[in-house]
């Protein structure tokens, strides 16, 4: 006889899963306790930092300190973390151009018919 | 002293025909250099003489921290100008400073932000950031604080629209910002902007001469002006709908359409100075000579201020 309310055991596999897709619906950084509730509750807090540490050991997931704890980021979604933070950055500054040199600064409304225009002649020239 | 001590506050007039025609008949190496050179010394000296007039006309205010020796009537006649000016001019040279220092504070937390934003990243030269808003700029480096390399930062969607070639230019031209420390001319001219209002068309000048520079770098490192062209009016296009940062380019063509049909046309002549008896000759000499007066005047107001109060103060 088997009780029903237990769950079935899970593999390592499947927990690592687990709590990794968890952690790439955060939003940023997550805390362990984050990732315990998200879950459902029903991982022990322990097992929730076992699962993540041995992630960290296998560079799926990165970690940096916050405070007294520990805030981790999936390892692949790094690039994409680093865009979100760096619009964040660039919407914040309502003069961009007055700090970084962009390539191309807007175009203001006969610049992009003039520019056209150039672009084309130029094509003709490097065709003819 | 007399008028002399108000001189340099208008003489930046004299940088402005300069600032327009340096950008389409200097090479825009000379013309970033030129102008930074011009602002950055209008600017001292304007701010100098802001500060003189201010220790004259508030020498006798009550509560002042100036010996009052410095308000004696031989001082005053000296200085032929009223306390009215002075009282004018603390309020002028405290803006400059809270200008100037909010100028710096910005500066200084973009790049701290952005240069976070980027940890997570491998330590690489470039950086691609996934993201649907297509954008590049050359991220400078910091000296303090750990002492870090300056970087490109481009994002996916822009690279997804250029060919290799445009992508090479691209990446050509930030570095070229990066290498040339093009970062230190842009917030040099902000500053003596925000010192002088009058210096505002030098500010936009260098923008654009900065921008300039790094293309004709890129041009010689792809070998091509015509790929840089195409790389940034492609840039351009796919950017649209960014807002444009000025409303200045209303009635002119915005700086983008100038720079790409600077790269179409010959390439830009390297001279250390212009011939005296051309436009550009004579508007740089007028600026040369405006700065020189600017100098000139600004010194002799601070000696003869040094001159007259040391006389006045009692030792």
């Amino acid at each position: 006889m088997t009780d029903p309310r237990q769950r079935p055991r899970r593999g390592q596999g499947e927990l690592e899963a687990l709590v990794l897709s968890a952690l790439r619906e955060a939003d940023g950084p997550a805390t362990a306790g984050w990732v315990q509730e998200r879950l459902g509750g029903d991982l022990a807090y322990t097992t929730v930092i076992t699962i993540l540490t041995r992630l960290l050991g296998k560079g799926a997931v990165t970690r940096e300190r916050v405070g007294r704890s520990f805030a981790w980021t999936p390892a692949a979604d790094q690039a994409g973390l680093a865009a979100r933070k760096m619009r964040k950055v660039l919407d914040a500054e309502s003069d961009r151009g007055a700090v970084l040199a962009s390539f191309v600064t807007g175009l203001g409304p006969d610049d992009e018919r003039l520019l056209r225009d150039l672009l084309e002649q130029d094509r003709r020239e490097g065709e003819g | 002293m007399g008028v002399f001590v108000f001189l340099p506050l208008v003489l930046p007039l004299t940088a402005w025909p300069v600032a327009r025609l340096a950008e389409q008949n200097l090479h825009p190496r000379t013309a970033t250099r030129l102008l930074t050179a011009l602002a950055v010394v209008l600017a001292l000296c304007s701010t100098v003489c802001l500060a003189l007039v201010m220790v004259v006309g508030t020498a006798q205010l009550p509560g002042n921290p100036l010996p009052d020796g410095w308000s004696d009537p031989e001082v005053r006649a000296a200085v032929p100008y009223d306390e009215v000016v002075g009282k004018a001019a603390i309020p002028a040279l405290g803006a400059v400073v809270v200008a100037c220092a909010r100028t710096l504070g910005r500066h200084a937390r973009v790049r701290r932000r952005a240069h976070r934003a980027l940890t997570g990243l491998p330590d690489t030269e470039v950086a691609v950031l996934p993201d649907a808003v297509p954008y590049a700029y050359a991220l400078p480096g910091r000296h303090r604080g750990g002492g870090r390399k300056g970087r490109v930062v481009v994002t996916t969607a822009l690279l997804d629209r250029l060919g290799s070639a445009e992508r090479r230019a691209l990446f050509a031209h930030e570095r070229a910002h990066l290498a040339a420390r093009h970062d230190r001319f842009l917030l040099a001219v902000q500053l003596a902007a925000r010192a002088n209002p009058f210096l505002r068309p030098l500010r936009t000048a260098v923008a654009y001469t900065a921008e300039r520079w790094a293309d004709e770098e890129a041009a010689r490192a792809v070998g091509s002006r015509r790929t840089v062209a195409r790389a940034i009016g492609t840039a351009a296009l796919v950017s649209l709908g960014t807002p444009a940062p000025t409303l200045a380019g209303l009635a002119a063509p915005g700086p983008v359409p100038r720079r790409v049909a600077a790269l179409l046309g010959p390439a830009p002549a390297v001279r250390s100075w212009p011939p005296v008896f051309t436009s550009v000759g004579l508007a740089a000499w007028g600026a040369a000579a405006g700065t020189a007066v600017s100098a000139m005047s600004s010194a002799n107001s601070a000696v003869t201020m040094v001159l007259i109060l040391h006389a006045a103060t009692p030792l």
